[in-house]
C-alpha cells in the first residue's frame, strides 16, 4: 500500500525497537492475527479496527486520527456530519469519508489508505504541505480549530440562508456572536485567570477557553501533578508587575489559573520539547510521567458545576524517539474493555499493563523514548 | 549510589532530614545492593522489594534481609546500624531464566539460624519455597502455571502458621496454599464457597487435598497488595480498580469497603493497634480509613507521583500523658524501652501498658510513613484532632482525667469486653458526650468491628479497661454491633444507614458515582494531611518502607536497600572504622569477590523437576 511517488522516509522511524511486538512490521499481514488476538466471541460487534497507511512522515496525523477516532462523541458527531447532505469538499468532509470508510467496511481489521484527506490537509495547510515531521498536538489543534471553524461558518450561512426567506435582517449583532459546535461541546473546557493584588487585595478574574490543557513535565511525577502545578499560584513581581485597575498602577499579584468548567474529553498535551538556548533547538523531555487509567482533577475552582467528574482515559498519542524532528507517534486507545495499539498500518491487541512501557524513563541520559505526549480523557457522566 | 552523596547530581538527594523527635541519619556504609554496587538498570522490571527475618541468633546478630533485583535474589546478614555492610558474602544468591522474582516473605514463626522459610512469588505466577541458609530443600507451587498465569503481586505466610501461606496475582486472584500439599498435575475444579459484591471465594474440587485450597476473586483488575491485621484476623487487600476490601480472613465476610478519589490502589498497611489501615494510590495521596467505622478520616497530600509503599512506624507512634502537640524529647524513652521483635504488636502492647498501669490520661499519635514513584519519603501524624475531629482538645483532656480517676484499674476488674462493659461505666459523672470516643482509644479495634467471635476470643482483653463509659457510648456501640450483623447477612458492605446501604448497592457498577458516599468522600470533606516531611532519597522510585527499631530501611528501584538511623541510633555509628579504612574494606571486598561467588543458579525446568521429586 505504499505509495511509490512518496519518500518513504517513514522507513527510518520504524527501526525504533518496540518490546511487545512479537512479528515484524510489515503492512497489514497481521490483520487476522489481530483478530485471532480479541478472539472471534470478543470481537466487539460494530466496531473496526483499521491500520492507517503512512505517506511519508504522516504518522502524527494517523495516531491523532486513531485517537479521535476512539473519541467515541467525536466519533458519532463525524458520521453523523458525514450522513447529512452532500457538501462541498473540505477537510471535515474528507475526514468524515475516511470515518466512515472505517466504519462501514465489511471487514473488522485491515488497512486504510487516508490519501484524500492527506492531500485536503496539504493543500489546506502550508504547514503540512511537505513531507517533514510535524508535531502531534499542532496537528491536533489545527484539526480541531478547523472543523470547528467550518461548522460555525455553516451554521452562520444556514441562518442568513433562514433570515433572507423570512426576511428578517433585525439580529445581525447575533452572527457576529460565535456559535458552539460540537467540537467546543466535546472539547471545551474553561479556564478561569485569578489575579489577585496584593495591595489592595481585589481579585479580579479573567475566564478563558480551551480546546486542550498544555501542562509542564517534571522528572519522576504524575500528571496529577503537573495539572497541580499548572495551577499553582505564581507571584507577579518587578518587571512582571501586574496593572491593578483598583489602585490605577502596577502592582505585585498573586496569580493562579484554575479549571471553571470541566470538558467532556480532556486533552492533556505534555510538554516534552523544550527549547535549549545553548542548543538552539528543541531537545525532548523523556521523563517518567505517569498516567492513571482514571483521573479526576484537584485544580479547579469552586464555583462551578460538575468539578469533581471522572475521567477515564480512552486514548493516548505517543512520541518514540529523541526529538520533535525525528522519530515517530503511535496511537494507544481503549476500546470495549481492551486497549490496542495503532501503528501507522499495523493494530495490535496490547495488555493494559505494557500502558507503563509509554511512562517516560527515569534516567535523564537517553532521550530516546516512547512516551505518552497526548492524553484523552473522557467524562464518565 | 545515592548514598554516598557529594556528587553535582547527588546534591539534591537528601542523606539525612530532622522531625520532631531528632535527625534522621543515611548510613552510606549500611547500604545493601548486589555486591558490584552498580545501578541497577531497572526499566520496565519488576520492583525492588526488601523482606526481613530475624534467626534468634546467639550472637545478637539475628537479622537477615532478602532482596530482589532483576532477575536476582539476594540474602545477606542484616548488621543495621550497627556495622557497615559486607556485601562480599551473600549467603544466598539465586538468578533466575524465563521468571523473575517479584516478592517474598519469610516465616517469622519457624526462623532459627539453621533454616528459614523464604516464600518468594514470580513474574510468570510461580511461587518458590526456599531456604536460603539450608540451600537445600526447595517446592515449587503453580509450576506448570494452572493455577495463575499472571504475576505474583504479594505472597505472605499466614500469621500464626507454619505451612499457610497467601498469593495474590495481576489477575485479580488470590490462592490460599499449604506448603505439605500438592498443586496437582491438572488445573483446579473450584466449588464456590462464599460469594459477594465484588468478591467470591471458591474451594478447590479434588478427591485428595491439594493446592490451592482456597481461591478468592477481589474486584476487577490485579489484586496489588495484601495485608494481615495485627492481630492477624482481618485481610485488607487493594486492587487496581481502586477499591480497599478488608475480609474477615477466617469467615470470609466482607467487612468494609473503600474507593481511592480515583485510579487504583498500590499499597496498604494497618496501625499496629489494627484499628486503622492507610493506603497509598494512583492519586497521589494517602487515605486513612477507619477499620471501626469503615470510613475515611483523612487523605494526605505529599507525593507528587503514585504512592508505592505505605507503613506504619510502630516506635514512634506515640503514647503523651501530657500535651499532645508537645514531644519534648519523648520519642527517646520509647526507643529505650524493649519491644520484642513481634514488632506489630509492639504499640498494642505498650497502649494496653500503660493504660493499666497508671491513670493518667492518654493521647496517641500515630506515625506512618509512605514512598512513591516520586522518589520521595514522607512521614505523616495521625493526631488526635484528625481521629477525633469534633473533640476540643483541652476539653477532652480534662474530662479523661475525670474518667480515669473514677474507672478501676482495668487490671483489677478484668471485664470481658464482650459483656457489653455496662459493669464499668460510670454514668455519675457528668461527661458530655464526644468524650467517650476518645477513651476507646487503646482499645483493641478488633473487638469494636462487632465480629462476635473476635469478641469472644478475649486477647484484646489485655488489662484495658473496654466500655468504661456512660450510656451514650454504649448506645453507639450496640447499634454498631446491630448493624454489621445486619450487614453480614446481608452480604452487603458495612455502612451505617440502610439508605447508604441502598445507594452503594445501586452504584456498584459504577465507581464514578461513591464520589460523596461514605466508600469516597468528596476531597472537601475530610480533612486533608500535611506531611511533616517530604525528602527526595533516590533517583529511582521507591519501592520498600520499613520501620525497624532503630531504623528505617528504604529501596529504590535501581536495587539500593538504604537505612536511616533514628535520632540518637547515630552514635553507635561513630564506633565504627574511618572512612578510609571502610574503603579499603570495600576494595577488598570486591577482590575477594572475584573468587568467591556463592552463586546458586537456578533454573526453571529440569532443576525445578529435580527438587519438587523430592518431595
Amino acid at each position: 500500500m505504499w505509495c511509490p511517488s512518496m519518500p518513504c522516509a517513514g522507513n527510518a522511524t520504524h527501526t525504533i525497537q518496540l518490546p511487545w511486538r512479537t512479528e515484524p512490521a510489515s503492512g497489514g499481514t497481521n490483520a487476522s492475527a489481530l483478530e485471532k488476538d480479541i478472539g472471534p466471541e470478543q470481537f466487539p460487534i460494530n466496531e473496526h479496527y483499521f491500520g492507517l497507511v503512512n505517506f511519508g512522515n504522516t504518522c502524527y496525523c494517523n495516531s491523532v486520527l486513531q485517537a479521535l477516532y476512539f473519541c467515541r462523541p467525536f466519533r458519532e458527531n463525524v458520521l453523523s456530519y458525514k450522513a447529512q447532505q452532500k457538501k462541498k469538499e473540505n477537510l471535515l468532509t474528507c475526514l468524515a469519508d475516511l470515518f466512515h470508510s472505517i466504519a462501514t467496511q465489511k471487514k473488522k481489521v485491515g488497512v486504510i489508505p487516508p490519501k484524500k484527506f492527506i492531500s485536503r490537509l496539504r493543500k489546506e495547510n502550508d504547514l503540512f504541505d511537505n513531507y517533514m515531521q510535524q508535531d502531534a498536538h499542532e496537528f491536533l489543534n489545527y484539526l480541531l480549530n478547523t472543523i470547528a471553524d467550518i461548522l460555525q461558518e455553516e451554521k452562520k450561512q444556514e441562518k442568513q440562508n433562514g433570515k433572507l426567506k423570512n426576511g428578517n435582517m433585525n439580529e445581525a449583532e447575533e452572527n457576529n456572536k460565535q456559535e458552539l459546535t460540537w467540537v467546543h461541546e466535546i472539547f471545551q473546557g474553561t479556564l478561569t485567570n485569578e489575579t489577585r493584588c496584593l495591595n489592595c487585595e481585589t481579585v479580579s478574574s479573567k475566564d478563558e477557553d480551551f480546546l486542550d490543557l498544555s501542562v509542564d513535565v517534571e522528572q519522576n511525577t504524575s500528571i496529577t501533578h503537573c495539572l497541580r502545578d499548572f495551577s499553582n499560584t505564581e507571584t507577579l513581581c518587578s518587571e512582571q508587575k501586574y496593572y491593578c485597575e483598583t489602585c490605577c498602577s502596577k502592582q505585585e499579584a498573586q496569580k493562579r489559573m484554575r479549571v471553571k468548567k470541566l470538558p467532556m474529553i480532556l486533552a492533556l498535551h505534555l510538554k516534552r520539547f523544550k527549547y535549549m538556548e545553548q542548543l538552539h533547538r528543541y531537545t525532548k523531555l523523556s521523563y517518567r510521567v505517569v498516567f492513571p487509567l482514571e483521573l479526576r482533577l484537584f485544580n479547579t475552582s469552586g464555583d462551578a458545576v460538575n468539578l469533581d467528574r471522572m475521567y477515564d482515559l480512552v486514548a493516548v498519542v505517543v512520541h518514540c524517539g529523541s526529538g520533535p524532528n525525528r522519530g515517530h507517534y503511535i496511537t494507544i486507545v481503549k476500546s470495549h474493555g481492551f486497549w490496542l495499539l495503532f501503528d501507522d498500518d499495523i493494530v495490535e491487541k496490547i495488555d493494559a499493563q505494557a500502558i507503563e512501557e509509554f511512562y517516560g524513563l527515569t534516567s535523564d541520559i537517553s532521550k530516546n523514548s516512547e512516551s505518552g505526549y497526548i492524553l484523552f480523557y473522557q467524562s464518565r457522566e | 549510589m545515592a548514598a554516598e552523596g557529594g556528587g553535582k547530581e547527588m546534591n539534591e538527594i537528601k542523606t539525612q532530614f530532622t522531625t520532631r523527635e531528632g535527625l534522621y541519619k543515611l548510613l552510606s556504609h549500611s547500604e545493601y545492593s548486589r555486591p558490584n554496587r552498580v545501578p541497577f538498570n531497572s526499566q520496565g522490571s519488576n520492583p525492588v522489594r526488601v523482606s526481613f527475618v530475624n534467626v534468634n541468633d546467639q550472637s545478637g546478630n539475628g537479622d537477615r534481609l532478602c532482596f530482589n533485583v532483576g532477575r536476582e535474589l539476594y540474602f545477606y546478614i542484616y548488621k543495621g546500624v550497627r556495622k557497615a555492610a559486607d556485601l562480599s558474602k551473600p549467603i544466598d544468591k539465586r538468578i533466575y531464566k524465563g521468571t523473575q522474582p517479584t516478592c517474598h516473605d519469610f516465616n517469622h514463626l519457624t526462623a532459627t539460624a539453621e533454616s528459614v522459610s523464604l516464600l518468594v512469588g514470580f513474574s510468570a505466577g510461580q511461587v518458590q519455597l526456599i531456604d536460603p541458609i539450608k540451600k537445600e530443600t526447595s517446592k515449587l507451587f503453580n509450576e506448570e502455571r494452572l493455577i495463575d498465569k499472571s504475576r505474583v503481586t504479594c505472597v505472605k505466610w499466614v500469621p500464626g502458621s507454619e505451612s499457610l501461606f497467601l498469593v495474590a496475582h495481576s489477575s485479580g486472584n488470590m490462592y490460599l496454599y499449604n506448603v505439605e500439599h500438592t498443586c496437582g498435575t491438572t488445573a483446579p475444579h473450584y466449588q464456590l464457597l462464599k460469594q459477594g459484591e465484588s468478591f467470591a471465594v471458591h474451594t478447590c474440587k479434588s478427591k485428595s487435598t491439594r493446592n490451592p485450597l482456597l481461591k478468592w476473586t477481589v474486584g476487577e483488575g490485579a489484586l496489588n497488595e495484601f495485608a494481615f491485621s495485627p492481630d492477624g484476623k482481618f485481610l485488607a487487600c487493594v486492587s487496581q480498580d481502586g477499591f480497599l476490601r478488608v475480609f474477615n480472613f477466617d469467615s470470609v465476610e466482607l467487612h468494609g469497603t473503600m474507593k481511592s478519589y480515583f485510579g487504583g490502589l498500590l499499597c496498604v498497611c494497618w496501625s499496629p493497634d489494627g484499628k486503622y489501615i492507610v493506603t497509598g494510590g494512583e492519586d497521589d495521596l494517602v487515605t486513612v480509613w477507619s477499620f471501626v467505622d469503615c470510613r475515611v478520616i483523612a487523605r494526605g497530600h505529599g507525593h507528587k507521583s503514585w504512592v508505592s509503599v505505605v507503613a506504619f512506624d510502630p516506635y514512634t507512634t506515640s503514647v503523651e500523658e501530657s500535651d499532645p502537640m508537645e514531644f519534648s524529647g519523648s520519642d527517646e524513652d520509647f526507643q529505650d524501652l524493649h519491644f520484642g521483635r513481634d514488632r506489630a504488636n509492639s504499640t498494642q502492647s505498650r497502649l494496653s501498658k500503660r493504660n493499666s498501669t497508671d491513670s493518667r490520661p492518654v493521647s496517641v499519635t500515630y506515625r506512618f510513613g509512605s514512598v512513591g514513584q516520586d522518589t520521595q519519603l514522607c512521614l505523616w501524624d495521625l493526631t488526635e484532632d484528625i481521629l477525633f475531629p469534633h473533640q476540643p482538645l483541652s476539653r477532652a483532656r480534662t474530662h479523661t482525667n475525670v474518667m480515669n480517676a473514677t474507672s478501676p484499674p482495668a487490671g483489677s476488674g478484668g471485664a470481658n469486653p464482650g459483656s457489653n462493659g455496662n459493669s464499668i461505666t460510670t454514668p455519675g459523672n457528668s461527661v458530655p458526650p464526644p468524650l467517650p470516643r476518645s477513651n476507646s482509644l487503646p482499645h483493641s479495634a478488633v473487638s469494636n468491628a462487632g465480629s462476635k467471635s473476635s469478641v469472644m476470643d478475649g486477647a484484646i482483653a489485655s488489662g484495658v479497661s473496654k466500655f468504661a463509659t456512660l450510656s451514650l457510648h454504649d448506645r453507639k456501640e450496640r447499634h454498631h454491633e446491630k448493624d454489621h450483623k445486619r450487614n453480614h447477612s446481608m452480604g452487603h458492605i458495612s455502612s451505617k444507614s440502610s439508605d447508604k446501604l441502598n445507594l452503594v448497592t445501586k452504584t456498584k457498577t459504577d465507581p464514578a458515582k461513591t464520589l460523596g458516599t461514605p466508600l469516597c468522600p468528596r476531597m472537601e470533606d475530610v480533612p486533608l494531611l500535611e506531611p511533616l516531611i517530604c525528602k527526595k532519597i533516590a533517583h529511582e522510585r521507591l519501592t520498600v518502607l520499613i520501620f525497624l527499631e532503630d531504623c528505617i530501611v528504604t529501596a529504590c528501584q535501581e536495587g539500593f536497600i538504604c537505612t536511616w538511623a533514628r535520632p540518637g541510633k547515630v552514635e553507635l555509628q561513630k564506633q565504627l572504622k574511618t572512612k578510609e579504612q571502610q574503603q579499603q574494606e570495600k576494595n577488598q571486598s570486591r577482590k575477594t569477590l572475584k573468587t568467591n561467588k556463592p552463586i546458586n543458579r537456578v533454573k526453571w525446568g529440569l532443576d525445578m523437576h529435580n527438587k519438587l521429586s523430592l518431595n
